[in-house]
């Protein structure tokens, strides 16, 4: 956040020491150098209004009306898709009973609430706020919100999007649906497993071929490696009895392999 | 409940077809036909509440809540630069409609969407009184209204009658074996 009076060459310094910052130290960069969190700390005077544990509210120095509150979060936070659910929810709360206080105690006959997020939306500050703005006929304020046709096939396209990213924000149904279809699937996946018949030998070629890929010295284990793979495969298909004799062929093949692992394991000791 | 002659709620109950984008059993977000900016959402409550001092507190919350998943959606989803939460309430404030909704903004660079003002100036005297008036009806804040459960648990005294030894049938029904 670069101050006034600071020349071209501090705010480049300063750029390049933000670049470099983790997210934690980000943060509390951010922190020390937010106006509000000094406000919310008490190191910077305000016109507080009302406070909890959680928020506190003070009149804008720039206000719109008299009377033109923000409400803040103690904590730091930039922007509102970054506050906790509770936090959120407790904050527009405060803000409806602020927005009764200010309908009563100043006598407005309306209010706005206004959040905005980014700066293209207007945020100034880098700390999360609502403003809170009293209103009486005839202010001389107004919020232009202008409006555009906008054609149905773009309507939809945008319905579409937004409406399927809202519901990937809300996991409580799918956190139900999905883990059993997984959990099929894995047991679909063991059960093929247990078909191949090679208990004993079948945990450690896995592993120890893929330290065979490693070592390119060893060419005949790996040769012999992917003929051990393929195999199992075709007796899962058909289970007839003529298949389990090709079975019964292939285990002392891994056996050899086995040994042949082993030397490997005592080569790869050695080393 | 609903109102008639209300057209948010005529929306709401599905008389008047809108483009929703999210819907439970408190609310429902749709765009607007006619919104600022591509993807310019409401969030509006599914009871008739002309303005937000009449939404229970914790209905504000679950509507700010909403906005708030809208309003990362639109980030997410759509290429802008930002977003306004925005809520009218009450005619002075700009409100045309008397169904309380809070609108979600996409904002671009340069758009004609005008939430700016011209700060006015008070003396320090005018802000103090403004201070103290505001502290002192704000005293009151920290309840919040809490969703009542739909179902009230009904209390039904049950009175049970022991009866001792062979009679009771629910100790006879522990020593029923097969053969008995």
């Amino acid at each position: 956040m670069p101050e006034e009076g600071m020349d071209q060459e501090d705010v480049a310094a300063l750029q390049e020491k933000i670049k470099n910052m983790s997210p934690e130290e980000l943060k509390e960069f951010q922190k020390k150098q937010c106006i509000f969190c000094h406000i919310v700390s008490g190191r910077v005077q305000a016109k507080k209004v009302f406070e909890d544990d959680k928020v506190m509210a003070i009149l804008d120095i720039n206000p719109a009306n008299p009377g033109h509150i923000l409400l803040l979060p103690k904590e730091h936070y930039s922007i509102m898709p970054q506050l906790p659910e509770d936090v959120l929810t407790h904050i527009f709360m405060v803000a409806k009973s602020l927005s009764n206080t200010a309908l009563r105690a100043l006598e407005a006959t309306g209010t706005n609430i206004i959040v905005a997020n980014g700066a293209a939306a207007g945020q100034k500050a880098q700390h999360f706020m609502v403003h809170i703005i009293p209103r009486k006929e005839n202010d001389n304020l107004s919020f232009d919100i202008p409006q555009q046709k906008i054609s149905d096939k773009e309507l939809d396209i945008i319905r579409e999007k937004l409406s399927k990213n809202i519901e990937a924000k809300a996991p409580e149904k799918k956190r139900e649906e999905i883990p059993p279809v997984l959990k099929r699937l894995h047991e679909e996946h063991e059960k093929k497993i247990v078909d191949g018949e090679f208990k004993e030998i079948q945990p450690a070629p896995a592993m120890k071929h893929i330290q065979l890929g490693h070592d390119n010295a060893q060419k005949p284990l790996t040769g012999k490696a992917p003929e051990a793979f393929k195999k199992p495969l075709p007796p899962k298909k058909v289970s007839s009895d003529n298949k389990k004799k090709p079975k019964n062929k292939e285990l002392p093949k891994k056996q050899s392999d086995s040994a042949n692992l082993d030397d490997i394991a005592r080569i790869l000791g050695a080393k | 409940m609903s109102q008639e002659s209300c057209i948010i709620c005529q929306i709401v109950g599905g008389k008047i077809p809108s483009k929703k984008i999210y819907e439970d059993e408190d609310c429902v977000a749709i765009l607007d036909v006619n919104g600022a900016n591509p993807g310019h959402s409401f969030v509006i409550p599914k009871e008739h509440h002309p303005i937000m001092e009449r939404v229970p507190d914790f209905l504000v919350g679950k509507l700010f809540s909403v906005a708030n998943k809208v309003s990362s959606a639109i980030f997410e989803s759509l290429a802008i630069h930002g977003t306004n939460i925005f809520v009218a309430n009450g005619i002075s404030a700009g409100q045309k409609v008397a169904h309380f909704m809070i609108h979600v903004i996409p904002r671009i660079e340069k758009d004609r969407v005008n939430l700016q003002w011209t700060p006015k100036q008070l003396s320090e005297e005018e802000m103090s009184t403004v201070e103290l008036k505001l502290k002192d009806s704000s005293k009151d804040i920290g309840y919040f209204e809490k969703k009542e459960p739909k179902k009230a648990p009904q209390k039904t005294v049950q009175t049970e009658e022991v009866v001792e030894g062979e009679e009771n049938y629910l100790l006879k029904q522990l020593h029923r074996r097969p053969g008995y």
